[in-house]
């Protein structure tokens, strides 16, 4: 089953809404607690002095996912770099996405961005298992500068989705070229279009120079609009990676 | 579970806290304990910003003046002697690195391996040694800015670089303690920024030196005053080799320790000794020892502006402040993660490493480090304070090569390192006669406080912590 993992500042009261916990009820939960120190304090020793407290909030929240019989694990950690620690707990966990919370009502309509460095086979794949058999629609959004091929692509996803009964339609923005579409008037209408959703889909970005000085997208867009973002994660790279981080 | 708490690790101190010792699994990304992760953050190049930060300040920027007016042309040996004495020392050091790639360093190596009463006075006596260090760094710090300020055209001469170096010393236990925010990114960006500025000045001064540009400087003898000067030199300056143990305080943070830590330990000495080696080298052959002596502390400015003009004298200002505010803060964090590892294992009170819960930095163990660091520097004896920091730091450094042949001598089941010291045990018997033996060419009053030191962490240990029992508790 797909797994969402669900980062949480565990310790600064960070929860989740009900509409986040009804969301993600087709999909498995794990339940990231962390805490992120600043460089003079060694993890530990947070640890020492947190880990009791973090543990019992953690074991409450974890209940909140756990109706109808479900299982949603939790994790807690202590690190100086939240990226690494989500990144690595994901892989850890084979998780297919993460969560940036927000508030949320009931669902009605999800926003799934289709750009991003994971393809958009994968994202909708996500986005059928999230959505279930459940009433809820999908409006796709891809920002592109070569509009023909752009418009083949959202017809082809459109379709993707009708086939499983899932109600979606599209959008589509032109433009002007590659570095336009994360930063000027395409990104402007995707923040846009965004904030009239009740929860998002994105797909994860490589770093670059870009998300260096302006921030993550997925981030910039979560800041913009009040629901939760659900970040797809590209696929594991290779085996090798893989089994380096789990050899003790 | 099958992995109950050890028979080891046990008993209790004057306030009945007991060692926290609990079974983790080490990955590569992290350290998993029964209910949290810790994750390792620090890579190959933080781990060597931190070794190089460390040790830059004083062997290129203070030092110069001082070594060649006790040895002559012939300093660039002590600090070649003092370099290949570190690398005997980074070696064993690396190999119990990866075995136990904890917090603490050395002090963790010693408890483990020698048992509770070399490891308290090992662990305490790291604390003030590098309370002694953060002084000395911060004495160099205030010629420094008084240079600077004299660069920039006010003069206020020498009598401002104790009240300079108390305010920024307090200025950098205050910004510990409130956080500031990506210091290791910034401590990368300083490094990189001095290596820069010296690797340009280094070349182009080699150059001329060696007589390819410029005139020909004046021939000198090597070591005008023997031998002997050349050895008691090597003491002064060994505080420029202290960082490599440093990288073992955060080893615990430390992605993929087993390759990390032994390339930042081994790595961030060949790096500062080459460049303390021709820094010297360049700045004899600039000016004469004599006059590199008088110069004192900031002699290399005017070995800046001897070869550059007042372009070299303003880099190697602005250099010499970069490198010893790095060095103090880098220092300074050591501090707080040394008090941590022996609070940790009872042998200090616990409060010792609360953390505080509005800005989550160790207030008090950052308390612990700076109100002596202030004492020390108001003394203002920076040939002392550079001894003592050395004399403290070479008994440790000694007692790691003790630690290793006695662990390698008997391995016990759970010492399983990932990187094994190439020359056992020839190297560990030589670094450990050398840190001993390094210790014998100090002057009387370095080694009477060093001696005086020891006893009072002695002391401590048998009033507060002699139940305690660390030896194998991992």
């Amino acid at each position: 089953m797909t797994r969402v993992l669900v980062p949480l500042t565990v310790l600064e009261g960070e929860s989740v809404s009900p509409g986040l916990v009804r969301l993600l009820e087709p999909v498995d939960v794990t339940v990231l607690g962390y805490h992120v120190l600043p460089e003079q304090t060694p993890p530990d020793q947070a640890r020492l002095q947190y880990g009791e407290r973090a543990t019992d909030a953690l074991a409450d929240l974890a209940t909140a996912f756990e109706d109808d019989g479900r299982e949603a694990d939790y994790r807690l950690a202590f690190t100086h770099d939240r990226d690494q620690t989500i990144d690595r707990v994901a892989a850890e966990t084979e998780s297919r996405a993460y969560v940036i919370t927000g508030a949320a009502g009931s669902v009605d309509r999800l926003f799934v961005a289709l750009t991003g460095d994971v393809a958009v086979d994968r994202i909708l794949e996500f986005v059928v298992e999230l959505v279930g058999d459940r009433e809820i629609g999908v409006t796709l959004f891809l920002a592109t500068d070569a509009e023909a091929d752009g418009r083949l692509a959202l017809e082809e996803a459109v379709e993707t989705l009708s086939r499983r009964g899932i109600d979606a339609a599209s959008t589509l923005v032109v433009s002007e070229g590659p570095l336009d579409a994360v930063s000027g008037a395409p990104f402007d209408a995707l923040r846009e279009a965004a904030a009239e959703h009740d929860a998002i889909v994105v797909g994860e970005h490589a770093p670059s120079l870009q998300s260096f000085l302006l921030g993550e997208k997925p981030e910039r867009i979560a800041a913009e609009s009040v629901g939760p973002v659900l970040v797809v994660r590209p696929p594991a790279r290779d085996a090798s990676s893989a089994s380096l981080s789990d050899s003790s | 579970m099958d992995r109950d708490a050890p028979a080891v690790g046990e008993g209790t101190n004057i306030d009945d806290e007991a060692p926290r010792i609990e079974p983790t699994i080490e990955t590569e990304a992290a350290t998993k304990t029964d209910d949290a992760e810790l994750e390792r953050t620090l890579g190959l190049v933080g781990g060597l910003a931190i070794g190089i930060g460390t040790m830059i300040g004083a062997g290129i920027f203070v030092f110069p003046g001082l070594a060649a007016g006790r040895a002559g042309p012939a300093a660039a040996g002590s600090f070649a002697i003092g370099a290949v004495i570190a690398l005997f020392v980074a070696l064993p050091a690396s190999e119990l690195a990866t075995a136990m790639p904890k917090s603490g360093g050395g002090y963790y190596f010693i408890s483990r391996g020698l048992g509770t009463f070399a490891g308290t006075v090992v662990g305490l006596s790291l604390w003030l040694g590098l309370v002694f260090a953060t002084a000395f760094y911060l004495v160099g710090f205030g010629y420094y800015a008084v240079d600077t300020l004299a660069e920039l055209g006010i003069a206020v001469g020498n009598g401002l670089v104790i009240p300079l170096a108390l305010l920024f010393g307090a200025g950098f236990t205050v910004l510990n303690v409130t956080g500031t925010e990506n210091a290791a990114k910034l401590q990368n960006g300083i490094v990189a920024l001095l290596l820069s500025i010296l690797v340009c000045f280094l070349g182009f001064g080699g150059l001329d030196a060696l007589g390819l540009v410029g005139e020909p400087a004046a021939p000198e003898r090597f070591a005008p005053f023997g031998a002997f000067p050349v050895l008691t030199t090597s003491a002064l300056v060994f505080t420029s080799y202290l960082g490599f143990a440093q990288i073992a305080t955060v080893a615990g943070e430390m992605r993929d320790p087993g390759r990390n830590l032994p390339l930042s330990m081994v790595g961030s000495v060949l790096i500062v000794g080459t460049l303390y080696v021709v820094t010297i080298f360049v700045a004899t052959s600039a000016f004469g020892s004599e006059r590199l002596a008088e110069l004192g502390e900031t002699a290399m400015v005017e070995v800046g502006r001897h070869y550059l003009g007042s372009i070299g004298a303003l880099a190697i200002v602005f250099g010499g402040l970069l490198a010893t505010i790095s060095s103090a803060n880098a220092s300074i964090l050591s501090t707080s993660r040394a008090v941590y590892a022996v609070s940790r294992d009872a042998l200090l009170p616990r409060r010792a490493s609360r953390i505080n819960l509005r800005y989550g930095t160790p207030h008090v163990a950052l308390g612990l480090a700076g109100g002596p660091i202030l004492v020390l520097v108001a003394t203002g004896q920076v040939e002392l304070l550079a001894e003592v920091a050395s004399f403290l730091h070479l008994v440790m450094y000694g007692l790691i090569c003790v630690a290793l042949v006695s662990l390698r001598r008997d391995e016990p089941e759970w010492y399983d390192p990932a990187f094994r010291t190439p020359g056992y045990p020839v190297v560990p018997a030589v670094g450990a006669v050398a840190s001993f033996g390094l210790i014998g060419f100090m002057q009387p009053a370095s080694q009477i406080t060093g001696v005086a030191v020891m006893a009072v962490t002695a002391g401590w240990y048998f009033y507060y912590a002699r139940d305690v029992t660390l030896r194998g508790a991992l």
